[in-house]
């Protein structure tokens, strides 16, 4: 029989960061179903912004997270093609424009640097964008990485901290007993330990429900158009004001696109463009409908006309998990000791990972360095209002 | 002296590269395709997707695969942007 100190159930960018951070003084072993990046974690786009998020707390964490990314790179000993290349969120439609003035000036007051551009200096730093639009919110914060690369130098580190990974390894039970967990069963083999952590994403109810665990996170498909390499044409990464509408509005509009349709837009190293996105619930339905893949073509191209000609080659689609708040649960479960849930970063799962770590190792030593960032991520804060 | 043989055309990817992959402990075609992008370009795959897979098959002692472990997906064939925006028929 095998024993570990940890088990980490989940080997995407948040598990692996997870089993990185918890190997400092631990045995882990890290359980993956398929390879490692493979599904949310691969099927994604590369930003990590800061400016889109939420002010007060959502920006805090995503500040924190975005710190830990400005070493991350010396500290995995790997490149993950981080890049500081700044951030835009342009502005369509006029009617978006009290909307966007009011969310930079509170982004402002949080500390981050959002200039509000107007059509010409947009287009000055976005050549390819449409003479049509309002303006852009614009943030040299925003950064970008390459999220394959991202899983796997956490994957490697990990490794050379003597976490054993796992992969191609189905978990099929988590062992209780009064109250505590004891162990992991998979399709492998036993594993003892008194500590998991469920970093499964959209799966993630699934893991929880073996522990007795009711969790509430729901798959949310995103379907991303790849294009073929082109020649640089994209400075960072772009989004649209009806991404952030659509992320931080709760009463939808019967104007908006349908699909939920808004435009993530940037360019990776190798010069493919990845061109998003929809959020749909549709259950774990990968089989999208050429009609949203038209409708994503269709944002982008009024958008971004200068990029009509050039083709797109593949989409993928991923499914983010969904909390219904816009905040991952980062907690130990009061009902079941040892089991901490890590999951539910819905889009912000890149933009969050290296913080999730850290937060988790945290909460494994039963320290209190970051009690002010768990406290908002505690799993019964739905109940609670 | 045996020379390298090219595998994916289109990311460059040699076989060398496959095979080191494979050495690290990776074991099928997508950990391979993530790893070193065989099979990522603009043909998707279309003319290396069954050397990937001969090659995973031979150097992990397993069958070749039935279904490909490769998903595949629309569109089919690459398309213009305007294309997929415009028109339904362009992405069947």
């Amino acid at each position: 029989m095998q024993t570990a100190d940890a088990v980490v159930i989940g080997g995407g960018v948040i598990g692996t960061s997870i089993a990185y951070r918890l190997a400092e003084h631990r045995k882990v072993v890290l359980i993956e179903k398929g390879e490692i990046g493979a599904q949310t974690s691969g099927a994604c786009d590369k930003a990590i912004f800061l400016q889109s998020k939420k002010p007060g707390f959502p920006i805090k964490l995503a500040n924190a997270s975005r710190r830990i990314y400005e070493n991350l790179e010396d500290e995995l000993e790997a490149s993950i093609e981080f890049k500081k290349d700044g951030g835009m969120i342009v502005i369509e439609k006029e009617s978006h424009l009290p909307f966007m003035k009011d969310f930079i000036k509170k982004q402002n007051k949080a500390g981050i640097d959002v200039k509000l551009l107007d059509r010409k200096e947009s287009l000055a730093w976005q050549p390819s964008l449409s003479s049509h639009i309002a303006g852009s919110a614009y943030s040299k914060e925003d950064a970008e990485v390459n999220p394959l690369l991202l899983s796997q130098g956490f994957a490697e580190a990990s490794k050379r901290k003597g976490v054993e990974i796992q992969t191609h390894t189905e978990v099929t039970d988590i062992a209780v007993n009064h109250g505590k967990v004891i162990g992991v069963q998979t399709d492998k083999g036993y594993i003892a330990t008194e500590l998991v952590v469920n970093a499964a994403g959209p799966f993630a109810p699934k893991i929880a429900e073996m522990a007795g665990i009711g969790l509430t996170i729901m798959p949310r498909r995103g379907a991303i158009l790849i294009s073929e390499k082109v020649k640089p044409l994209i400075h960072g990464n772009i989004l649209c004001s009806q991404y952030i509408a659509a992320k931080h509005l709760e009463e939808s509009n019967s104007n908006d696109p349908p699909y939920g349709i808004g435009l993530s837009l940037g360019q990776t190293e190798s010069g493919n463009l990845l061109i998003g996105g929809s959020r749909e619930f549709k259950g774990f339905d990968k089989a999208v409908e050429p009609e949203v893949l038209s409708a994503i073509a269709a944002h982008a191209n009024r958008i971004a006309p200068a990029l009509k000609q050039i083709r797109i080659i593949r989409t993928m689609v991923g499914f983010r998990p969904f909390t219904g708040d816009g905040l991952p649960i980062i907690d130990e479960s009061r009902d079941v000791k040892g089991f901490i849930i890590a999951a539910g970063h819905e889009g912000d799962g890149i933009a969050l990972a290296p913080i999730t770590g850290v937060l988790v190792a945290s909460l494994a030593d039963n320290n209190s360095n970051y009690k002010d960032l768990l406290e908002p991520l505690r799993m019964n804060r739905m109940q609670a209002v | 002296m045996s020379k390298d043989i090219l595998i994916c055309r289109c990311e460059e990817v040699m076989l060398s590269e496959l095979k080191a992959g494979i050495n690290e402990g990776l074991t099928t075609a997508k950990a391979l395709k993530l790893k070193t992008r065989a099979g990522m370009g603009i043909c998707q795959g279309k003319t290396c997707r069954p050397l990937i897979e001969q090659i995973v098959a031979h150097y992990t002692d397993k069958e070749i695969p039935d279904g490909s472990g490769l998903t595949f997906t629309y569109p089919v064939r690459p398309i213009s942007l305007i294309e997929l925006a415009g028109e339904r028929k362009g992405v069947e």
